[in-house]
């Protein structure tokens, strides 16, 4: 229920409304968001949207190709692949897998991050100067670099390579907190909060944790790109989720075998990624902007 | 200054401590015997081979193994391939620079068109063309880089048959083995027809080159933009102009200058990002690189290369970063007082 | 940033954009026009060879990269008639009792002068002993080199067949066996009776380095091995003093190239000039595009799915029948051999003498076979691995989605189904260890005697030696299979191989699949190329024109 406002009082919209009202202004990234929230839905409700079994081998149905060709049937929307699997069904659940499981590692990743790199802002000497130490040597190394490495150690597959990619994001996380955490210390409410006696973890949790969302946020978008290239890359080399699976990245290698006869089945799951990771990044960078004109006004 | 490159020496020095130490460790996370793991050879040849000074390194304990693993790698003898029973650091020292080629002209690629466009959508901040070069950029990063590689193959070899798919060079060529380096050893060779030869080679570069220098290329035309809109907001840039120089002056004597040198480590950065992408490519187009080689020996299962490559990979990006970070901290005031020297 | 505008620092930029792109584009057009390759032949094959004697291995990577490109035989088939020809031998002369068989030798035969070996005479009887001798006789001082394992002609126990080989003169050999064998001369003209160099093999003993012998070889072939790099090529050199008068370019690569849709490409991009194994899917592409040529012979091979019945429950023939009823084959034939292949009955194609086509068939029936493993005692959810060969071969080309179409059928009839491959020389070092539950895998004949498929398949001594994928060993199988052998007389043998195709049709020790017809494509310019119906690519006398 609205309350009535008795006195002629200047509005002031909160940080987190004032972003927003920054981000609507960027159509662009708007409509960025509603395709991020397109491939959520289809993550959530993939079952109910395809047509067919993912991995249902119609033999009769070999490479139909998509119904926008001359000779492609309207029973399957983006024909089929060499082995006469739908290849709608497959995207969809191919969705499921590169951007579920990335969102996922991202969500894990950024737990663990936040708390070490928590650990690391917070603490000084020779823990600290440790964890910085090789956090540096470590972020300059790209995460699907560090990924292949732990992969060659575990073995290959989807959940040695979803190991692999978590624990690859994590030192961008703690990077990110530690330096934000330190830029914070040396503002003035934690000074003030500090000469009233908080204990660290009370500085930590009431005072630099509800700040950290908004960075977290474009970071985590930054990650969750890297984490579906990463993936999807993993997969086309055979060293993430293997051949039945119809992870994005696998689907592409199976395309490959027939690309020339059939160019729609590496065209659509590449398409599909493409714009998985075009949304991705214009949210990212909406946010980012729209975060950057709130701090200039 | 010498305190500066002390501690980036002992910084380096640890690192690849720490790097060395891992792929000892690898030996014993791999499955397998660890010694058959370092050496690439199976116990019933090292029972054959009654290298006495093994059998000694096997018996003792960890630490003098690991004394050993490293008199032996600086020995230069880094075990033999399960698979092909090559010495390890031949067939690193034949697929790396294959790869640094690569990725080099590849970043060369990227300053030589990335930089000027960056440079262009500054001057033209909030214009028709700033924001087609940024949308064009962000298409470019968000491209999965195995799929332009399809894309351009399909387009322009098979289609269009401009461009060979494969390798460095046509096979037909036998190009004598001098640096490793391509278009260097068909400079020096003098056997054959070299202007063919080197057409053919540049003919074989282009696509990879290109495939990979597309992301790096939009990446670096968004540092370089943020970069040079920051400067020209500066203060000395008005004070510049009040000083009565022309905008061509301003831009020359001090935007190029102060705009690059801050952009510069994070463009010399994405030297690891490029080598990753290359290692993506080169599977791609059957690049005799380290990446092709190391995902062939990761099929395989073959350890000794993995631990090999792995070391050799992650020393080259480590000694190249820190490196760049060296240079930038002796040349850039600004840096002096950095965080890492702080702390 | 406005006060940069009304200035000429943007066109500056721009003009220096344009200078740029016009370079780029001078250059890439100077690209485009010279495409000025040096004389040679590029062949895309399949992969890397396990070593360059075909004795050793009867894999058709290393057969193709080796026997008729480095060695040469005593005799050959002819690839049209299938007649034996003279190759090494001028001639050639069999007893009445059809035990002993001299061979006279061709003169001035010279063997490769490569970087480590220059050879001082001619080819002659030492060099057919010592190539002989080096599978037959275990004290034979090569007889262990790379390994010591000879599986063509262990599976065929040819080592006990011959008592003794004799040099009667320089240019004389004689061949004693113990008993009259009628597919003796046809296994002397396959690609594994290569003839190495004795003189050769002195030098290495010498120098202590015997293991070269497989690895860099010497034989009297038209081409001679100039390099190999694991996984990326083979470069040969024409062999100047070839003893054949017929056409050689210089340079002869083998541009290793696993996959088949990257084969086709580089034939298209002009990268090869002739491929192996091209994808069946692909045959369309490649008949439709002018510069290509594409050949078609039907083939002698038979791709199949082989149960390791050393193992239960894979020893009992009932489960094997039901396995083999749950797969429909005319499917997997539409979708892994576009057609181009034709259901398999029994171990031999149709165009053997030894095939029949009234063996009790296997039909496609999932219900039955539901019931039948109830009734064997095959727990519903029952899991079993099948093996499918990394490598596209004429007889499966391509096993990867072959095993996963049978996992989809297995998955129906309550089986679940795991899909193991590795690379290619670790797949069959495993394989041989007998670690599988069952394999997808096949076998091209080597000449056109149905001895070739029955013996080194199924035989109890092709256990040992690596060929027999089932591990399957039946004494009574064996008796048919070699009392076929000592009659000459065909209708006498096809009683026998029709006595031993039932009994494969009962017991069912590997389920047969496909017969395959053989493509090779090359691209126009390339003449004198011919499928070679019994066993690897022939590059002597082919030519490039320009």
């Amino acid at each position: 229920m609205p309350q009535p406002s008795l006195y002629q009082e200047e509005h002031y919209p909160s940080p987190l409304q004032y972003t927003w009202m920054e981000f609507k202004k960027n159509h662009i990234a708007v409509a960025g968001l509603f395709c991020f929230a397109f491939f959520l839905i289809i993550t959530i409700f993939c079952p109910l949207l395809a047509p067919f079994d993912p991995n249902m081998q119609q033999i009769g149905d070999l490479l139909i190709p998509p119904s926008w060709y001359p000779n492609g049937g309207i029973s399957h929307l983006f024909g089929t692949d060499a082995l006469g699997r739908d290849l709608l069904s497959r995207i969809i659940y191919g969705c499921r897998t590169t951007f579920g499981i990335s969102l996922w590692l991202v969500i894990v990743a950024m737990f663990l991050g936040v708390g070490l790199g928590a650990l690391a802002g917070m603490s000084k000497g020779f823990r600290s100067s440790f964890i910085n130490h090789t956090l540096d040597s470590i972020q300059a190394i790209p995460t699907l670099l560090i990924a292949i490495i732990i992969i060659a150690i575990l073995g290959t597959g989807l959940v040695n390579s979803m190991w692999a990619i978590a624990l690859a994001l994590i030192p961008q996380f703690v990077h990110q907190t530690r330096d934000f955490i330190r830029h914070e210390l040396s503002k003035e409410y934690i000074m003030a909060a500090k000469l009233d006696g908080a204990s660290k973890t009370h500085i930590f949790v009431h005072s630099i944790l509800p700040n950290m969302g908004e960075m977290l946020v474009v970071q985590g978008t930054l990650a969750l790109s890297v984490s579906i290239l990463d993936i999807s890359a993993l997969g086309f080399l055979k060293l993430g989720a293997q051949a039945p699976s119809s992870e994005l990245g696998a689907m592409l290698l199976e395309g490959i075998e027939v690309a020339y006869i059939a160019p729609w089945t590496i065209a659509i799951p590449g398409g599909a990624l493409f714009i998985m990771i075009i949304s991705i990044n214009l949210v990212g960078d909406g946010l980012r902007s729209a975060l950057r004109n709130r701090l200039l006004h | 200054m010498t305190n500066v490159l002390l501690r980036y020496t002992n910084l380096v020095l640890a690192t690849l401590f720490v790097l060395s130490l891992l792929s000892f460790i690898l030996a014993y996370l791999f499955p397998g015997q660890p010694i058959e793991n370092l050496t690439g050879l199976r116990l019933d040849e090292l029972a054959e081979h009654q290298n006495s000074e093994l059998k000694y390194a096997v018996d003792a304990n960890i630490f003098v193994q690991y004394w050993h693993y490293m008199g032996e790698l600086f020995a230069g003898n880094w075990g033999v391939s399960f698979s092909s029973g090559l010495p390890l650091i031949e067939d690193v020292s034949h697929y790396l620079p294959a790869s640094i080629e690569l990725s080099a002209y590849a970043l060369f690629l990227s300053f030589f068109i990335g930089l000027p466009l960056g440079f262009l959508a500054a001057l033209r901040h909030h214009k028709l063309t700033d924001y087609s070069l940024l949308s064009i950029s962000l298409l470019g990063y968000s491209i999965p880089v195995f799929w332009l590689a399809l894309i351009l193959i399909l387009f322009f070899s098979l289609q269009l048959g401009w461009f060979p798919l494969s390798g460095r060079i046509s096979l037909l060529f036998e190009i004598p083995r001098a640096t490793g380096f391509i278009l260097i050893d068909i400079l020096l060779s003098d056997s054959i027809d070299k202007t063919a030869a080197f057409t053919s080679a540049l003919r074989h570069l282009i696509l990879p080159t290109l495939s990979i220098a597309v992301v790096t290329t939009t990446l670096i035309i968004r540092i370089t933009r943020r970069s040079v809109i920051k400067t020209l907001n500066s203060e000395f840039i008005l004070a510049a102009y009040a000083r009565g120089l022309t905008p061509r002056q301003v831009l020359m004597r001090h935007g190029v200058r102060n705009a690059l040198i801050p952009i510069l480590p994070l463009l010399a950065m994405q030297f690891p990002t490029l080598l990753t992408n290359a290692m993506i490519v080169e599977s791609i187009f059957s690049w005799p690189g380290i990446g092709n080689w190391l995902i062939q020996a990761i099929y395989q299962q073959d350890y000794p290369a993995i631990r090999a490559g792995m070391l050799a990979v992650s020393t080259l990006v480590v000694i190249f970063t820190m490196s760049i970070d060296l240079t930038i901290r002796l040349t850039d005031p600004r840096r002096r007082r950095a965080e890492r020297a702080t702390t | 940033m406005n006060i940069l505008e009304k200035h000429n620092i943007k066109h500056w930029v721009q003009t220096a954009l344009i200078l740029l792109a016009s370079i780029c584009l001078c250059a890439c057009d100077g690209l485009l026009l010279s495409k000025t390759d040096p004389n040679g032949i590029v062949y895309c094959s399949e992969g890397s060879p396990a070593n360059f004697n075909p004795q050793l291995d009867t894999s058709g990577t290393t057969v193709d990269a080796s026997s008729h490109q480095i060695y040469d035989r005593l005799i050959d088939f002819d690839p049209i008639t299938g007649d034996f020809v003279p190759a090494l031998a001028t001639s050639w002369l069999i007893s009445n009792d059809g035990k002993t068989y001299t061979f006279q030798l061709r003169r001035k035969v010279s063997f490769h002068d490569t970087q480590t070996f220059t050879p001082t005479r001619f080819f002659n009887a030492d060099d057919v002993l010592f190539s002989i001798d080096r599978w037959r006789l275990m004290t034979h001082p090569f007889h262990h080199i790379s390994g010591g394992r000879y599986p063509y002609t262990d599976s065929l126990k040819l080592g006990d067949l011959i008592t003794k080989v004799t040099r009667l003169n320089g240019y004389r050999v004689e061949i004693t066996l113990n008993k009259p064998e009628s597919s003796f001369l046809a296994n002397l003209a396959t690609d594994f009776a290569v003839i190495l160099s004795a003189e050769y093999a002195d030098k290495l003993i010498s120098r202590n380095q015997k293991e070269l012998i497989d690895h860099k070889p010497v034989g009297t072939g038209p081409y001679q091995l100039a390099s190999f790099r694991q996984d990326r090529y083979i470069r040969y050199t024409k062999h100047p003093k070839y003893w054949r008068n017929i056409e050689l370019t210089d340079k002869l690569i083998f541009d290793i190239t696993p996959s088949s849709s990257l084969r086709l490409a580089k034939l298209i991009t002009a990268e090869c000039d002739a491929i192996a194994l091209p994808a069946h899917s692909e045959l369309e592409v490649i008949k439709q595009q002018d510069e290509l040529v594409l050949d078609e012979k039907p083939g002698l091979n038979i791709g199949f799915w082989a149960f390791n019945t050393s193992k239960a429950p894979f020893n009992n023939p009932e489960v094997r029948r039901a396995l083999g009823m749950a797969i429909d084959k005319n499917a997997l034939i539409e979708a892994i051999y576009f057609n181009s292949a034709i259901v398999a009955k029994n171990i031999v194609p149709p165009t053997s003498w030894a095939f029949q086509s009234d063996v009790r068939p296997l039909s496609y029936n999932p219900i039955a076979a539901k019931k039948l493993l109830r009734e064997q005692g095959i727990p519903e959810n029952f899991s079993m691995t099948v093996w499918a060969m990394p490598v596209q071969r004429a007889y499966n080309p391509n096993a990867t989605k072959m095993a996963e179409l049978i996992q989809a059928y297995l998955q129906k009839v309550g089986i679940q189904v795991n899909i193991i491959s590795y690379e290619w020389s670790t797949f069959r070092e495993r394989l041989s260890q007998g670690i599988h539950d069952s394999v997808l895998i096949g076998w091209s004949a080597d000449n056109g005697d149905p001895d070739n498929f029955y013996r080194p398949l199924l035989s109890c001594a092709a256990i040992e030696s690596g060929t027999n994928r089932a591990m399957w060993c039946s004494q009574e199988y064996d008796l048919l299979i070699n009392k076929a052998l000592q009659y000459t007389d065909i209708s006498e043998r096809t009683y026998f191989y029709g006595q031993a195709n039932e009994l494969l049709a009962e017991q069912l020790p590997l389920i047969p699949i496909a017969h395959a017809s053989r493509y090779q494509a090359h691209r126009k310019e390339l003449q004198g190329l011919v499928i070679n119906p019994y066993g690897g690519v022939r590059f002597g006398g082919v030519k490039k024109i320009q």
